[in-house]
């Protein structure tokens, strides 16, 4: 819904998380709401930062399922997580081009 | 035995009149349940909550000065819960729960290989000022990575006792159990519960702090292992991902159905050699009829099912040990969700496979409860391992040993068909229900634990646990309706001037002539309609039932012969399909009415599971049968 704000990765340096590709080091910049969850919407906010969704964390893209490329799998802080379109969608990040490192 | 008594009554009196309550608490997969095994020398009691049935394993901590009962929570991110299962948890730890008092004193169990994750919930259960200790589990791993831990600056810090653990090898256990010995007193005075207001720190605050610990105390390299990375490369692969899971899967239940049939095979000889030994020994007489055709045909029927449940539990262990089982979950959430399901809804129906009670039980896990009600009301769909003695039964009589297509045997064939029914119709029914109505979406945020060995020994506890719960089912349940059968099928005795067999005088005899009308359109005799009656209190009972009614004493090969002259094939297919939708048993019937705690969605559940079992028999009945002439 915010994709005027983010047009496209190439010009910008943001864009979502679902929008990134394979094998992408990314930063997290912020949460963006996501009309999806409803009411949850501020809860799965929440339980997204607990799990380290955090600006300034940085992640890494490790693979999309088979269909609709739904749900993909990060990698952050060194663990894995699995979300889906609508979970990354609220992921505000940046690439990253350096080698490692925070 | 009586000094340790007086021992134990001693200590109780020292300490308040119950034992301590520790509880342990941590992330999924971070090692509560391995650490449990140690601290309690693996004897856990399995229960449930009072009023809920989230598993409550607990057990007495051995080699301590003091009494104390430990308790293994479920597994939790956070005490802002956002599924059932964290509720029990973060109640359990307030002391919200009735009838559970509140723990003396808090394990936090925190993966050293994932310790911002783990460290995040510590923070939390911090601020709640009581006792806790924490236990940097999985340090083996942590070391192999090149991980090193600070612990007395980390403990120094946090203001906490940090102790680290291996809880595959018992490493620093006794070091935790000396920690826990300081605590010899119940928390005197504060009986107020506990409250979570509000948050008190953002989380952002939590991890700046988490961070600074973690600068100050740990260093570690920035990469996992690279062979966990590169097997997800293909165990996650949209392709090849899918194509081992379907491998795995087929290798399951290859294992289930060809390797598990010798062993079964020969319990069952067995038992018709004791049997037969009975019935020399003892003379002719009601005792010896009770003893044969009660007992062991009852019983025995049933227990040879026992290597085939072992390994399809042993399979599960394994997969969800490993760490595999949420990339199974991964790779399949989308195609369950086009049914109203999803990934988190694949391990409760992969449960249900070896018995529907914990499948259901296991929807505890999802947040959402449109979804996790449709998981429960298809989760009775999988074809459970009580369904297969029947299925094993009717099969190894009416579908001849044949080889189809060079590779596939044709009885196997059938068994699989029969699974496939079940599962085709779960999703059916999922996808029916799904379309009542729209919904809010509920996010998926799986975590994909790194991959582990299974421990031989943390699996065999779990077997041992599974196996227990299953012959106590058959020591309670399955014999006390064998011995309820046979006394129907025996009594009353048969007139003098009797033309007909016995049993069609008993009580037997007579419940199953006045159902026989109600399944005569699927083509039920009345022997099959009696069976139909004790196997809602265990379906495997069907098996004795028919081995009752048809009063042969001679294993499963006997029975099975004088099935094969007395059903016609349509019948027997019949059967078959009324098997794979019901009848529910009470346990999952009762299992279902906790979960979904309404009446309505009870009745619905076993309202749809009858009417379509009754559809799927008349149609395959009507159908065969045609087919057939
Ligand atoms: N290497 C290693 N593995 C462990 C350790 N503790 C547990 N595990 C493994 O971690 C997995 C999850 O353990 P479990 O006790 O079921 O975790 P729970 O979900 O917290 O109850 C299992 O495969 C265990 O064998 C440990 O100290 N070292
Ligand atoms: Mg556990």
């Amino acid at each position: 819904m915010n994709s005027a704000v983010f047009p496209d990765a190439r010009h910008a340096a943001s864009a979502r998380l679902d929008q990134c590709r394979k094998g992408a080091t990314l930063r997290v910049i912020g949460l963006l709401p996501q009309s999806l969850f409803g009411s949850n919407d501020e809860q799965v906010g929440l339980r997204l930062k607990e799990l380290g969704f955090l600006p300034g964390a940085q992640l890494k893209v490790i693979g999309f399922g088979l269909f609709g490329g739904d749900p993909m799998a990060v990698q952050i802080n060194g663990t894995k997580f699995a979300l889906r379109r609508a979970e990354a969608a609220k992921i505000c990040v940046e690439e990253v081009t350096v080698t490692g490192g925070r | 035995m009586v000094g340790s008594r007086l021992n134990q009554t001693a200590a109780s009196i020292d300490s308040g009149n119950a034992p301590l309550r520790f509880a342990m608490i941590g992330n999924p997969n971070c090692g509560k349940t391995s650490l449990f095994n140690c601290l309690t020398g693996a004897r856990a009691k399995v229960a449930n909550y009072p009023g809920v049935t989230v598993e409550r394993r607990s057990g007495m901590i051995s080699g301590l000065a003091n009494n104390a009962e430990l308790l293994d929570l479920p597994g939790t991110y956070s005490l802002f819960v956002t599924s059932p299962d964290e509720q029990v948890a973060r109640d359990f730890i307030l002391g919200n729960i009735q009838g559970e008092a509140r723990p003396d004193l808090l394990i936090a169990v925190v993966d050293a290989t994932n310790l911002r994750l783990g460290l995040r919930l510590v923070m939390e259960l911090r601020s709640l000022n009581r006792p806790l200790i924490l236990a940097l589990n999985q340090m083996d791993a942590a070391r192999k990575r090149g991980i090193t831990i600070d612990t007395a600056g980390l403990s120094q810090d946090m203001g906490i006792p940090v102790i680290e653990t291996v809880a595959v090898n018992s490493q620093g256990v006794d070091a935790l159990k000396h920690e826990l010995d300081q605590y010899t007193h119940h928390q005197a005075g504060d009986t107020q519960r506990l409250t979570l207001s509000d948050r008190q720190e953002s989380v952002e605050a939590i991890y700046d702090k988490i961070e600074s610990l973690v600068r100050a105390h740990v260093t570690q390299p920035a990469n996992m292992p690279r062979w966990q990375d590169r097997l997800d490369q293909v165990v996650m692969h949209p392709v090849l991902g899918l194509m081992v899971l379907f491998s795995i899967l087929l290798v399951v239940f290859q294992a289930v159905f060809a390797w598990a049939t010798p062993i079964a095979d020969s319990m069952d000889a067995g038992f018709g050699v004791l049997g037969g030994l009975l019935t020399q020994i003892l003379p002719a007489g009601i005792l010896r009829e009770f003893l044969v055709n009660g007992i062991i045909a009852g019983v025995g029927g049933v227990i040879v099912f026992l290597p085939q449940i072992i390994l399809l539990f042993l399979f599960i262990l394994l997969l969800e040990d490993s760490g595999y089982l949420t990339r199974a979950a991964f790779l399949l959430d989308r195609p369950m969700r086009g049914l109203g399901l999803s990934g988190r809804s694949f391990i409760p129906l992969l449960s249900s496979f070896a018995c529907a009670v914990p499948g259901v039980m296991a929807t505890r896990t999802i947040s959402d409860p449109r979804e996790r009600f449709i998981t429960i009301m298809v989760a009775p769909l999988m074809t459970c391992s009580a369904r297969l003695p029947v299925y094993a039964l009717i099969i190894s009589a009416f579908i001849p040993r044949q080889t189809v297509a060079g590779i596939f045997n044709l009885q196997g064939l059938t068994l699989f068909g029969l699974y496939f029914a079940g599962v085709v119709s779960a999703a059916l029914v999922a996808w029916v229900m799904r379309r009542r109505q729209t919904r809010e979406e509920f996010p998926l945020l799986l975590e994909l634990p790194s991959y582990r060995w299974p421990m031989a020994y943390h699996v065999y506890i779990g077997l041992r646990e599974r196996v227990w719960i299953f012959m106590r089912r058959v020591g309670t349940i399955i014999l006390s309706l064998s011995i309820i059968l046979w006394f129907l099928a025996t009594y009353p005795g048969a007139p003098a001037e009797a033309t007909r067999p016995a049993i069609e005088y008993s009580f037997a005899g007579m419940l199953g002539s006045w159902m026989e009308p109600l399944f005569a359109p699927l083509g039920f005799n009345w022997q099959m309609c009696i069976a139909l009656i004790p196997a809602m209190g265990a379906r495997e009972v069907a098996v004795s039932a028919l081995a009752t009614v048809y009063a042969v004493a001679g294993g499963e090969l006997a029975l099975g012969s004088a099935l094969h002259s007395s059903w016609s094939l349509p019948v027997a297919f019949a059967y078959l399909a009324w098997f794979v939708y019901a009848p529910q048993c009470i346990s999952t019937i009762a299992v279902v009415k906790r979960e979904t705690n309404s009446l309505k969605s009870t009745a619905l559940f076993t309202v749809y599971l009858f009417g379509l079992a009754y559809l799927a028999a008349w149609v395959t009945y009507q159908i065969s049968a045609l087919l057939i002439h």
